[in-house]
């Protein structure tokens, strides 16, 4: 995930309840400066607020720490980096709760409640015995309702970056034309915001007359994972050339970068897929509606080296066969207990939130000696949160984190997909599947 | 002491560049894929090896002369690229391999601010050694498989200082003749260098295929690259070398690091050159027939080729080139995928001995049903 690219204002002072008011004011009206409307900043303010308590009372309190609000163009970012010993690290689990007074079991959690006012909320390890806690909110932008006919041809086709006002174009297109297509292209003016912010970066096809008939959006999953959404055809007459002229521009753009694959969640049409490998299916589900299989797609943009990957025995005939079905070269190392001393403190993991999605991923900062119990408490906490999807990474190139496996499984985590290179080495993808599932 | 905080210590242009990963060493290539066999052909390497007077060379080389530095300036290989070509030995810098000497001479002209100009589908090197100098690369798109001439004057401004022209192109394998590439040089003008890498200029026996070298005395503003990695089969001694206006090589000379090419790359060259004029015809002849055999079979297939000058040609195929790249790893041969070339869906193919083609053509069929 990007940082945001544009101003930064950084606010640094102690873990105290004396400075919640600094902390509060400073958040809201960097927001406000950065273009959040009234409800959105008073939201991030409150989030702010539950952070702020929680960390000063409960996990580092009277510690220095750095407040910084950034301007990611569609939304703020509100980062908290705080020091963290072995002492608390427990504490900054998004499921942790501290107990005064005499609230619930959830109104005490204030990672987790912070998240309900916020789009996204993270906690990543920085390195250095320090974590990062980030919220986001987003500007609110007008939904569009206004229809764009779609173009008659697709003759002399060719592939450019669009400016501002084709980008809002090719959304209303996309919106009006695929009912497949995310909720985001209602509002063009955030897709021009978040193209502005480097989070996305958008490539359109169009015919002889400059008339647009396609187009495809990317971005980066991780430094070294491009992701897909789309390719988006409006015209059904040259579907195959609009696609491949679309994939090819992306891949022209990414081939020489930082990235070594690219990688699709949200399908692809058929005459494409040939060109992609499949990695498998995850299953995604939403409020009052069907559950939506969704087939995962991969292509490698180099030469494949080979490595090294981590896992308890009861994954390795799973990882042989995918292995083996993407021809991917990997030795496969199993971790096993030699009876030596093991960290029997409490585990951290990290968490990313995204309310719209309803989903949870979750990876694993710390190991500890509770995995059962921790993974247990995130599913039901998560889930009692209205977070239908909620998935495990594990980077298969870090050897403890195969440690996980067995208390994965017992929690009702199945393996999904592997994404080659997506970490360390080679990431595999978890799925909670509810005991209710049919 | 905590660690040194790269993020202010590193500029951002190099920070953001990714370093290439070369392929793992045949052993463990072999172990990794389960092949008890691996034909390269991935780098257009000479399966005939050196010319047999380098090989001598080699094998003869005196281990107590390890020892001994090595010319620092490659005295007398100069001299004879020098007489062949009759010009002034000064006009001539070698370099550990053509790589080093594109990064002479981007040092040399270049500064943040600066771009340079070449081709979207085109080695590399020229691309990443100026951005992770600092440097823009304006890559133009290839047109009908070539250097794109108008629309390369066109991209240049007050900024541009080097083109680099791939001739013949890899991996393409097209060319530009004489007289294009005259128009080339005047429209570049006096303000900017063009470079013409000519590191397949061996293999091309086209009658209007231009010897760079011959142009220099008209054309100051050019700069040719040479190599002995590819037609002389000493890539892994890594030797090559550019040529240039006295005037112009003075000034790249002054970015070039002495002593980087060593005693055994010098003279193995030296002997390359003074007795390789039959080592080039039956490599010529090995070129030509492995091109004949492969695009007849290649047709077969139903499978569109590039097949051009140079020892190699490209395949389209019908999914993934890194994909089928691990598979027919699998099946010991080893390919070029193309994705990193802008080519997506393509891969290139050294070409090489029969057995190694037939081999290759195999497994195609192969991973293709």
């Amino acid at each position: 995930m990007n940082s945001p690219r544009g101003k930064t204002l950084t606010l640094a002072l102690t873990s105290e309840d004396r400075y919640l008011p600094v902390a509060v004011n400073f958040a809201e009206n960097s927001a406000r400066a950065f273009g959040l409307g009234n409800t959105e900043a008073l939201h991030l303010r409150l989030a702010v607020e539950e952070i702020f308590s929680y960390i000063s009372r409960s996990v580092c309190a009277g510690e220095g720490i750095r407040i910084e609000c950034a301007n990611g163009v569609y939304y703020t970012q509100v980062c908290f980096r705080l020091p963290v010993s072995k002492l608390n690290l427990g504490g900054f689990n998004i499921t942790s709760s501290f107990s005064y007074d005499s609230e619930s079991d959830l109104e005490e959690m204030g990672l987790m409640l912070a998240s309900q006012s916020v789009d996204h909320l993270q906690i990543r390890s920085e390195g250095n015995q320090r974590i990062s806690l980030i919220l986001k909110k987003e500007k609110a932008y007008p939904e569009s309702v206004e229809r764009v006919s779609v173009p008659q041809d697709a003759e002399g086709l060719e592939t450019e970056t669009p400016d501002a006002e084709k980008l809002k174009v090719f959304s209303l297109l996309a919106a009006g034309s695929d009912p497949a297509a995310p909720n985001l292209f209602k509002y063009p003016g955030k897709v021009v915001d978040m193209a502005a912010s480097g989070e996305c970066f958008p490539i359109i096809a169009v015919n002889g007359r400059r008339e647009i008939v396609g187009g495809v959006l990317y971005g980066y999953r991780s430094e070294k994972t491009v992701q897909l959404l789309g390719p988006f055809i409006f015209h059904e007459g040259k579907a195959r050339e609009t696609g491949e002229a679309l994939i090819e521009a992306c891949i022209g753009r990414v081939a020489r970068s930082k990235a070594l694959g690219l990688l699709s969640f949200s399908g692809l049409p058929e005459f494409l897929a040939g060109g992609f490998e499949p990695l498998g299916s995850l299953v995604y589900f939403s409020e009052g509606k069907p559950p939506v299989p969704k087939k995962s797609f991969y292509r490698h943009l180099h030469e494949d080296p080979g490595c090294e990957v981590w896992t308890h025995e009861s994954m390795a005939g799973y990882l042989r066969e995918e292995y083996g079905r993407l021809f991917l070269a990997r030795s496969i190392r199993t971790v096993r207990d030699r009876g030596e001393a093991r960290d029997e403190g409490a585990s951290l993991f990290a968490a990313e939130i995204h309310r719209e999605r309803a989903q949870a991923v979750l990876r694993p900062l710390w190991p500890g000696g509770d995995y059962i119990e921790n993974i247990e408490k995130h599913v039901r906490l998560l889930g009692g949160d209205g977070l239908l999807n909620i998935f495990f990474e594990l980077d298969l190139g870090i050897p403890w984190h195969a440690g996980l496996i067995p208390a994965l499984s017992r929690g009702g985590f199945k393996p999904g997909i592997v994404l080659p290179f997506a970490g360390v080495s080679d990431i595999v993808i978890f799925q909670y599947h509810d005991a209710t599932e049919s | 002491m905590t660690r040194p905080n790269l993020d202010i210590l590193v500029p951002a242009y190099v920070r953001e560049f990714e370093p290439y990963i070369p392929s793992k060493p045949d052993p463990e290539l072999k172990n990794l894929y389960g092949c008890p066999r691996l034909f390269r052909l991935n780098n257009n390497e000479n399966p005939l090896g050196p010319p047999p007077a380098a090989q001598e060379v080699i094998r003869r080389f005196p281990p107590l002369q390890g020892a001994v530095y090595p010319s620092g300036d490659s005295y007398y290989l100069r001299r004879e690229i020098a007489a062949r070509h009759g010009i002034d030995p000064e006009q001539i810098l070698v370099g550990n391999g053509a790589n080093e000497v594109i990064t002479f001479v981007i040092k040399a002209f270049c500064e943040p601010g600066n771009n340079i100009i070449t081709a979207d589908k085109t080695f590399a090197v020229y691309e990443w050694v100026a951005t992770f100098s600092g440097i823009e690369a304006r890559v133009i798109p290839l047109k009908n498989y070539e250097f794109d001439d108008r629309k390369m004057l066109e991209a240049m401004d007050a900024n541009t200082k080097i083109a680099f022209i791939c001739n013949p192109n890899n991996p393409t394998g097209t060319y530009w003749s004489r007289e294009r590439l005259i128009n080339f040089l005047d429209g570049a003008g006096s303000d900017r260098i063009v470079v013409v890498d000519e590191a397949y200029f061996e293999f091309v026996e086209k009658e209007d295929f231009p010897d760079g070298i011959s142009m220099i005395g008209d054309h100051p503003n050019l700069v040719v690259f040479r190599t002995f990695s590819k037609m002389y089969g000493l890539a892994a001694l890594r030797i090559g070398y550019l040529v240039g206006d006295q005037g112009v090589v003075d000034m790249i000379r002054r970015t070039c690091v002495v002593y980087s090419v060593n005693s055994i790359a010098q003279e193995a060259a030296l002997a390359a050159l003074a007795h390789g004029a039959e080592h080039i015809m039956e490599t010529r002849r090995l070129v030509r027939e492995s091109r004949a055999f492969l695009c007849e079979a290649l047709a077969k297939m139903r499978l569109p080729v590039i097949a051009n000058e140079g020892n190699y040609l490209i395949v389209k195929l019908p999914g993934s080139d890194t994909l089928a790249y691990r598979k027919l790893m699998r099946e010991g041969v080893m390919i070029r995928p193309m994705t990193g070339f802008r080519y997506p869906n393509h891969i290139r193919v050294t070409l090489a001995g029969m057995e190694a083609m037939e081999s290759f053509v195999g497994a195609l069929k192969k991973i293709l049903n």
